[in-house]
């Protein structure tokens, strides 16, 4: 095709298509109670009552404690999220080739939970989690634990708490991808000689890309920043930012302070989501 | 048909009319008794007992209306900082820890004996600042136990730190008022000093409470949470606890007691002062002498669970007699606070 023969018409500008106008009263909705208060926060963040200043930056960043506390987020979120990949790819796949009634009662047995507040649901993992728990009697009985143990108020029950509750946001997005992919691909890699590895790494997991950046997405931004679930499974002794937040505004008046860890985790959950996305699209258009 | 109708409609009419005559009549009383309304502002756990034991009294008493708003003591302070101007609240109902800033930012009006006369009937040590506030109520902190877990009540504060008691101890965390108790009673069974002295050598304090943390099961931030997990069976002891909330529990059935240990109880701060510029000022003042006098103290400190502040009520049946009871020097903790939390975080973390 020539340039010659190409239409002369350009597209319309997006800003003078009249369907933008539809995103009116989602863009005031997100303005007045998103973008503002996020402005304010930032200044607030950056301001002394001197003018401008980068001072409560370098006193959080330069105290070893802070960095514990960006390394407690950051390594929840990413076991959070790793263990929703793990469980929730192969779960989303199930969900997309079942047949149509087993395929309501998954898709009302992923969705109904989260009606459940978070808090409930802390409260329950706590009886799960405690010593005479199901975990715990399971992990004897099968001998892999010499004595009962208790994981309620670590790590690891942490992670298993959250991972429940963010699950959904992780399978959903998959399965809507996996349900477009049409399962004869797979069956013409088959014909020409592919092997299982090679046509789920060749053709299946490019596929489903984009599913799994934005599952990864969702679901690393909400365990990133979970507040009332670490409270209640991990408690006092865990720090992570969205808690040194919640306590700084809450208890100790320090505006300062929670504006301050705020952005910290603001900018860190932004640079990560975004990087991972632009490196799923990069990994997505190579294969 | 339409002829019934018609009077039917009549009926109703002079029905309706009497009634509107009525409520015009009413009217002026009912507008009497708004104008003679005080405003409470206290925390929500308060609503009951102002509503059915203070209320009642001040109400027949007074002649005026009680008003209770129930909150958390922070948003109070916050009603009247954004109000400063043109309060609404009478009377605030505060922990002493919350009663400082609202000094300092002159919210609040000092009660006198003229303006309230039963304040020379309270205790000492109640009556705080040159009388800017006085406790209403000394809920105290003891040690909660679960008694189907432990064949016997603690009898020490230095219980805690048994070993036997590994992963089975539940503490406040320091940002909860009630924790305090646990650094200060920590540093008193490191140096042996009286509490008083102990108090302020909080460092004493932390070097000790760090030589629990085989022990903890955790900290707590959400008090439910921690006695949630007493009467489960998973923790064994809360240290410290407040009174009120833990014998609520033993009465309401739940396997919870409360233990008075040898080294003492704290006195937990329920404070109460004058909102300054407040509406119905004698009125106000007149609903903190009653809040103190002896008929509202002797059925408050048994509904609460609590250790009456004036001195003439005698202690309800059930509660501790006889028993050290240390205060607290809240300016001190004022000042030092955030430092203190700042210094739980690093310390005590898993």
């Amino acid at each position: 095709m020539t340039p010659a023969t190409a239409s002369p018409q350009r597209p319309p500008s997006p800003w003078r298509d009249p369907v933008a106008l539809l995103a009116v009263p989602a863009v005031i909705y997100f303005a007045v109670v998103y973008a503002y208060p996020l402005v304010w926060l930032l200044l607030k963040s950056f301001s002394s009552p001197t003018g401008f200043t980068v001072q409560p930056y370098i006193g959080f960043l330069s105290d070893p404690f802070n960095w514990r506390v960006i390394g407690n987020t950051l390594r929840v979120a990413a076991w959070v999220t790793l263990f929703c990949l793990i469980v929730g790819y192969p779960a989303a796949f199930a969900l997309a080739r079942a047949g149509a009634f087993v395929q309501i009662v998954m898709l009302v047995s992923i969705i109904l939970p989260l009606s459940i507040g978070a808090v409930v649901k802390a409260f329950a993992w706590q009886i799960v989690l405690r010593r005479d728990g199901v975990v715990s009697q399971l992990m004897v009985g099968l001998g892999l634990w010499d004595e009962p143990q208790r994981l309620l108020f670590t790590e690891t029950g942490l992670v298993l708490g959250a991972a429940n509750i963010f699950l959904p946001f992780m399978i959903l997005p998959i399965y809507s991808v996996v349900k477009l992919i049409d399962p004869r691909l797979s069956e013409a890699g088959a014909t020409l000689g592919a092997t299982p590895l090679y046509r789920f790494t060749h053709v299946t997991l490019p596929l489903t890309l984009p599913g799994v950046v934005s599952g990864i997405a969702f679901v690393f931004s909400m365990s990133v920043s979970m507040f009332v679930i670490p409270s209640l499974l991990v408690g006092d002794r865990f720090q992570t930012l969205s808690t040194l937040t919640g306590r700084s505004f809450l208890l100790m008046r320090n505006e300062q302070l929670g504006s301050t860890t705020a952005v910290v985790l603001l900018v860190l959950a932004v640079s990560i989501v975004v990087a991972s996305t632009w490196l799923g699209r990069r990994l997505g258009g190579r294969t | 048909m339409s002829k019934t109708r018609a009077v039917t409609v009549n009926r109703r009419t002079l029905l309706a009319a009497a009634g509107a005559a009525t409520a015009a009549l009413a009217a002026p009383r009912i507008l009497r008794a708004q104008g003679k309304e005080v405003v409470v502002g206290g925390a929500a756990s308060h609503k009951n007992f102002v509503e059915t034991v203070i209320a009642p009294v001040v109400e027949k008493k007074l002649g005026c209306k009680v008003v209770f708003e129930g909150t958390r003591s922070l948003v109070n302070l916050e009603k009247m900082q954004k109000n400063k101007d043109k309060q609404y609240l009478s009377v605030v109902m505060m922990d002493d820890p919350v009663m400082i800033p609202a000094v300092a930012e002159g919210l609040l009006e000092k009660l006198t004996a003229a303006k309230v006369p039963n304040l020379a009937m309270l205790k000492p040590g109640t009556v705080h600042m040159d009388g800017m506030w006085c406790n209403y109520l000394q809920p105290w902190l003891g040690i909660a136990y679960n008694p189907k877990a432990l064949k016997a009540a603690p009898t020490s504060w230095a219980d805690i730190y048994d070993p036997k008691y590994k992963g089975r101890i539940i503490l406040p965390s320091l940002q909860n008022t009630e924790g305090l108790a646990n650094l200060f009673m920590a540093a008193h069974l490191a140096t042996g000093k009286p509490m008083a002295e102990a108090q302020k050598d909080v460092d004493a304090g932390f070097k000790k409470l760090v030589t629990i943390k085989p022990n903890l099961l955790t900290a707590y931030t959400q008090m439910p949470q921690a006695y949630n997990l007493l009467e489960q069976g998973e923790g064994f002891m809360i240290s410290s606890a407040i009174s009120q909330v833990a014998l609520e529990r033993k009465a309401s059935g739940a396997p919870v007691d409360i233990a008075v240990p040898k080294e003492g109880i704290f006195a937990m701060p329920s404070g109460v002062a004058l909102v300054k510029g407040g509406p119905q000022p004698e009125l106000a003042a007149g609903f903190i002498n009653e809040m103190i006098g002896p008929e509202v103290q002797a059925k408050l400190s048994a509904i609460t669970f609590s250790l009456p502040t004036n001195k003439d009520t005698p202690v309800p049946a059930g509660m501790p007699t006889g028993v050290t009871i240390h205060g607290v020097d809240w300016q001190f903790v004022a000042a030092n606070r955030a430092d203190w939390v700042k210094r739980w975080d690093r310390d005590m973390a898993m």
